[in-house]
C-alpha cells in the first residue's frame, strides 16, 4: 500500500451505503451539495442484505404458510405446505439483488459519486479510502460516518460454532431447523422464533430478564399465541454456557433462579450490537465516543468534531433503520444550511411476527409510572368485521389517552394489518390528536382500521362491538 | 447567558409595568432569588432568579410596559452549558467544539419525565425555522397543545416590540393641557368588569336597616375576656349561613346552556380599597372555618391587598362579594355586581339611632344600613328581602350563631 501524494477535493463524503447513508446522499443531491458516497461492500447495508430485508423475506414466507388452513378453508388449494428452503433463498438473492440495483440506479440518477473501499480518518479534513492495492486521500469539507453496527455474542458467551447463529446469519442458513432455541426479548428474537416455528422448526424461546420491549397485555398475547402454535416458552432466563456437539447444542441457563440445560440443533440470539469504528481509527482524531464506542453527536448529528456528523447505529440509541434514514436526511439538511429536526419520541416498534406487533407512544405501565391521569381501552380484532372475514381475529387494538386534555399518548397493536396501521398510529401522536380526531373521521368498512375507531370510543364506553358488561371490566382496566 | 423572561404570572396577563429591580449588574444570584417587582393588572408580582449566576445585564428599564415573553435581564448561570449556534459550517476545522453535548447525554438527564411536544410537526417547523423554542409559546387550548397560530401569534407580538416606537407627546405652551392619568392596569381592569356586569346584569338593589347592639355586647364580652374579633368576622359568618339558607345567591347564570349553577363553595370575595384602586381578595370556603379564623384570614388578605402582595389563587373563584363600606362612612349605595356572580352586599356605616325597644320604649341602638344587589334574572325582589331578613336576624340575636357551629 503507497500512501499518495497528492489528495483529491470532495464537498460532502459520506461513509457508509446502508440505509441512512444512502438516503443523506440522495437527499444532499436534491439539496444541490456534490456527494461523495464510500461503500466497502454492497449499497443497501445490513438493512438490505442482511437484516431487514432478509428477515421479512422470511417473516412474509411463513405467515403464508401459516394461511394454508384458512386458504383450504376458502376452497384453495389441497392443504399442502411443503416448503422448500432453497427456493425461499433463491426469491430473497432475487429480491435483495432487485433493490440494490434500485438503490445504485437512483445514486447514478442523482450523479452521487459511489467510491468502493475501506475509509480511515488521516485528519480532520481528510480520509484515505483503501482497495486492494489502491490508496486515495480525499479532503473533505464535511464528511457523515454512516458506518452501521456489527452483531456480537454477548459478554461471557465466547465461543461461537456453526450452530450458533446470529442475526445476519440465521437468514442465510440451509435447513430449516430441527429444533431452534432463540434467546432475546427484542422484535427480531420474536420474529425469528414466531417465523421459524411457522415454517416448520420446533422453537423453544428464552427470554430474558431485560424489562419488557411491549405493553404488559401485548406481551400476555403474545406468550398465549406462542403457546397455542407450540412454542416452548422460558421467562427470566439468565444465560451460563452453551455447549455444542457434532449433531446438536446444549444451552444451560437459569430460570427464575434454577439451573436448567436444554438441547436443540440451533441456537439464535440477539445479542448485543458493536459500532463499526474501529477501522475509521477515528479516535487518533479526538471523536467524542461513548463508553462502548457509538459516536457521540448533538440534534444536528454533529460530532464533537463541527465537520464531522455521524448518524444510524454508529451513533447512540436505537439500532434501526428508520432512525438511520431520519438522521441521514436531517444531517445533510443540517450542513445545507436547513434546520432539521429528530425527535424519536414516536419511533414506532415493530416486530413481524404472527400476527404482527406494532408499539408507539407510552405504554400503560410507563404512563402511570410518570404519574398521568389515563384512561385506557383494549378493542378485541374479534369483534371486528374484517378480522372475521381473514379469519385474522387474534389480537387487539389498545389506546392509552390522557383523561383530563383526551390527547392520546400511546397506542399498541397485535394484530393483522398493524404494521400498515402503525403508519395512522404514528401520525395521530405527532399530530397531538385528541380522542375526537379518531372518532370523526370515516373509516373503510369491513376493515381493520375500524378496530383503531373502536378502541377509542372504548375510552369512554362507546365501543360499537363490546358488549357492556365487558365493556365495564375493559374499563377498569 | 440565560434570559429572564417576563412570563405569565396567572390569570391571562397580557403585559406587565417593571417596577423595581431587586439586583444590580454585577450581583451574584442564586436561584429562586427574587429579582424584579412587576405590576399586572391586578397585583405587584415578584420574578425569581431560575438559577445561580451573575446578572450579566438589565434589558427593560423600571418603569417600563413590557408584554408577555419580554426578556428582562440576562443572567449567566454557574455552570452554563453554551449553546451558541453555528449557522455556517466553519471552515477551521482543527477547532474542537468545546460546548459538545450530545443528544443522548441530554436525553438521558430527563428521562424519569415523558417529555413530548405538544404540536403537530408542521408547527413545529414554523418554531423551528423562527428560532422559537416552542415552551415560549403560550398554549390557546387548555390541553397545552401549540397550534400554527399560536406560533404565529406569538411571532407577531415579537415583531410589534420590536417594531412599536414611542410617541413623545406634544405638548403646547400656549394652551392649559389638563392632567393626565394613564388608564390603565388595575383602572382599567375596573372599568371593563364594572362594564360588562352592569351591561349584561339588570341590577335591583333593596336596602334595610340591621340592629348591632347585641353583637357589639357580645364582642366586648369576648374582648374582655381577651378575644378580640372584628365585626367583619361576624357579618361574614352570617352571610354564609344565609346563603345555604337562600343558595340562589350563591350562583351563577350560565346563559350559553340555559341554566343556573347552584355553587357548593362559599368562597367570598372582599372588595377591598387600595392605592391602585379597587382589589377583591377572596375567602376560599367561608363555610368550612370558624368566626376566629375568618377573623385571621381576612386581616391577612386585606393587608396583602394593599401591599399589593396577593398570590394570583387568592383573587380567584369568588361566588358571592362583600364590600364593607362601613369604615369610611356612608348610608347606602347601588353596588354594581362583581359579574359573573348573582349578588353582591355593602355593609355602611354603624350609627347611634334612637329606636323602639319590644317595651315601646325609645332607647339607643347602634344600627348599621346595608345594600343589597342582585341579578333579578336570577332571583326576585322577595327572595332578596327574605335572605336580608334572615341575615339580619343572626346579627341581631348573635346567639343563634352558635347554633349553627358545625
Amino acid at each position: 500500500m503507497v500512501v499518495g501524494e497528492i489528495s483529491q477535493q470532495r464537498n460532502l463524503i459520506i461513509i457508509g451505503g446502508g440505509p441512512g447513508g444512502y438516503s443523506a446522499a440522495i437527499r444532499g443531491a436534491q439539496l444541490g451539495l456534490s456527494v461523495t458516497l464510500i461503500e466497502q461492500a454492497d449499497l443497501g447495508g445490513v438493512c438490505l442484505n442482511k437484516g431487514c430485508i432478509p428477515s421479512k423475506i422470511f417473516t412474509h414466507a411463513a405467515t403464508k404458510r401459516s394461511e394454508t388452513k384458512h386458504l383450504q378453508d376458502l376452497g384453495i388449494g389441497n392443504g399442502d405446505d411443503a416448503f422448500y428452503v432453497n427456493k425461499l433463498l433463491t426469491y430473497k438473492d432475487k429480491v435483495i439483488a432487485g433493490l440494490r440495483a434500485g438503490v445504485e440506479s437512483l445514486c447514478k440518477e442523482n450523479q452521487i459519486e459511489v467510491i468502493s473501499g475501506k475509509a480511515t480518518f488521516l485528519g480532520v479534513d481528510r480520509i484515505g479510502v483503501e482497495n486492494g492495492h489502491q490508496f486515495d486521500i480525499f479532503e473533505f469539507e464535511q464528511v457523515i460516518i454512516a458506518t452501521g453496527s456489527t452483531p456480537m455474542m454477548p459478554l461471557g458467551l465466547k465461543e461461537k460454532g456453526e450452530r450458533i447463529l446470529l442475526s445476519h446469519e440465521i437468514f442465510e442458513i440451509e435447513e430449516i431447523p430441527p429444533h431452534l432455541i432463540v434467546n432475546g426479548q427484542d422484535y427480531i428474537a420474536l420474529e425469528v422464533a414466531s417465523s421459524f416455528a411457522a415454517l416448520g422448526s420446533k422453537v423453544t424461546i428464552l427470554f430474558d430478564d431485560k424489562g419488557d420491549t411491549f405493553d404488559e397485555s401485548i406481551n400476555k398475547e403474545l406468550n398465549r399465541l406462542f403457546k397455542r402454535r407450540k412454542i416452548t416458552v422460558y421467562k427470566d432466563v439468565q444465560l451460563i454456557s452453551t455447549n455444542e456437539t457434532e449433531s446438536e447444542i446444549a444451552i444451560t441457563f437459569t430460570n427464575k433462579n434454577v439451573e436448567e440445560t436444554i438441547t436443540g440443533s440451533h441456537f439464535f440470539l440477539t445479542g448485543i450490537r458493536t459500532p463499526n469504528v474501529e477501522p475509521l481509527g477515528i479516535k487518533r482524531i479526538g471523536i467524542v465516543q461513548s463508553d462502548e464506542g457509538f459516536i457521540q453527536v448533538d440534534g444536528n448529528m454533529q460530532t464533537s468534531i463541527p465537520s464531522i456528523y455521524a448518524i444510524g447505529d454508529v451513533t447512540e440509541g436505537s439500532l434501526m433503520a428508520i432512525k438511520a434514514i431520519k438522521q441521514g436526511k436531517a444531517a445533510v439538511e443540517a450542513i445545507a444550511g436547513r434546520k432539521p429536526e429528530v425527535d424519536l419520541t414516536f419511533l414506532p416498534i415493530v416486530a413481524h411476527t404472527i400476527p404482527p406487533i406494532v408499539s408507539v407512544g407510552l405504554t400503560e405501565q410507563n404512563a402511570r409510572n410518570f404519574g398521568m391521569e389515563v384512561r385506557v381501552s383494549q378493542f378485541p380484532l374479534a369483534g371486528n368485521g374484517y378480522a372475521s372475514i381473514t379469519g385474522k381475529k387474534d389480537g387487539f387494538i389498545k389506546v392509552i389517552a390522557d383523561s383530563t386534555t383526551e390527547i392520546i399518548s400511546g397506542i399498541h397493536m397485535i394484530g393483522e394489518g398493524a404494521i400498515e396501521m402503525s403508519g395512522t398510529f404514528v401520525q395521530l401522536l405527532e399530530m397531538a390528536a385528541k380522542e375526537e380526531d379518531v372518532k370523526f373521521p370515516l373509516y373503510a368498512h369491513p376493515g381493520f382500521s375500524e378496530g383503531l375507531l373502536e378502541a377509542v370510543e372504548g375510552l369512554i364506553g362507546q365501543a360499537i362491538h363490546i358488549a357492556p358488561s365487558k365493556k365495564k371490566t375493559l374499563l377498569k382496566v | 447567558m440565560l434570559e429572564v423572561k417576563l412570563h405569565d404570572i396567572g390569570e391571562g396577563m397580557t403585559e406587565g409595568e417593571i417596577i423595581h429591580y431587586l439586583v444590580k449588574v454585577g450581583d451574584s444570584v442564586s436561584t429562586d432569588q427574587p429579582l424584579v417587582e412587576v405590576q399586572t393588572d391586578k397585583m405587584i408580582a415578584e420574578l425569581t432568579s431560575p438559577c445561580s449566576g451573575i446578572v450579566k445585564q438589565i434589558i427593560i428599564e423600571a418603569g417600563e410596559t413590557v408584554k408577555v415573553g419580554t426578556s428582562l435581564i440576562y443572567i449567566e448561570a454557574h455552570d452554563a452549558v453554551r449553546t451558541e449556534q453555528k449557522t455556517q459550517p466553519e471552515r477551521n476545522q482543527n477547532v474542537k467544539k468545546q460546548d459538545f453535548q450530545s443528544n443522548e447525554q441530554v436525553k438521558k438527564s430527563s428521562q424519569n419525565t415523558f417529555s413530548r411536544i405538544l404540536a403537530a410537526p408542521y408547527t413545529r417547523k414554523i418554531a423551528r425555522e423562527n428560532n422559537i423554542n416552542l415552551e415560549d409559546v403560550q398554549a390557546t387550548d387548555p390541553s397545552g397543545k401549540v397550534t400554527e397560530e399560536d406560533v404565529y401569534r406569538f411571532l407577531k407580538g415579537q415583531k410589534t416590540e420590536k417594531e412599536s416606537v414611542k410617541i413623545v407627546p406634544q405638548v403646547t405652551s400656549t394652551k392649559e393641557t389638563p392632567d393626565e392619568i394613564p388608564f390603565k392596569g388595575i383602572r382599567k381592569k375596573i372599568a371593563e368588569k364594572m362594564t360588562k356586569s352592569l351591561f349584561t346584569i339588570p341590577h335591583v338593589t333593596h336596602f334595610d336597616e340591621v340592629n348591632m347592639t347585641n353583637l357589639f355586647k357580645m364582642r366586648e364580652d369576648l374582648k374582655a375576656s381577651g378575644e378580640s374579633i372584628g365585626v367583619s368576622a361576624f357579618l361574614i359568618k352570617a352571610l354564609v349561613i344565609s346563603l345555604k339558607d337562600f343558595p340562589i345567591f350563591n350562583a351563577e347564570l350560565d346563559e350559553v346552556n340555559s341554566r343556573i349553577l347552584l355553587k357548593k363553595n362559599y368562597h367570598i370575595g372582599l372588595a377591598t380599597n387600595t392605592e391602585s384602586g379597587l382589589i377583591v381578595p377572596v375567602l376560599h370556603d367561608a363555610d368550612k372555618k370558624s368566626i376566629k379564623d375568618i377573623h385571621k384570614e381576612v386581616k391577612g388578605l386585606t393587608e396583602r391587598a394593599i401591599a399589593g402582595k396577593l398570590q394570583p389563587f387568592e383573587m380567584q373563584n369568588s361566588t358571592f362579594t362583600v364590600s364593607n363600606v362601613g369604615p369610611l362612612g356612608s348610608t347606602g349605595a347601588t353596588p354594581i355586581i362583581n359579574y359573573p356572580e348573582t349578588a353582591l352586599i355593602a355593609f355602611h356605616k354603624t350609627k347611634k339611632r334612637p329606636i323602639v325597644n319590644n317595651h315601646d320604649e325609645i332607647v339607643i341602638g347602634h344600627i348599621m344600613t346595608l345594600s343589597m344587589a342582585f341579578d333579578h334574572r336570577v332571583a326576585d325582589g322577595a327572595t332578596a328581602v327574605a335572605f336580608t331578613n334572615r341575615f339580619a336576624s343572626l346579627i341581631e340575636q348573635p346567639h343563634k350563631l352558635i347554633m349553627e357551629m358545625i
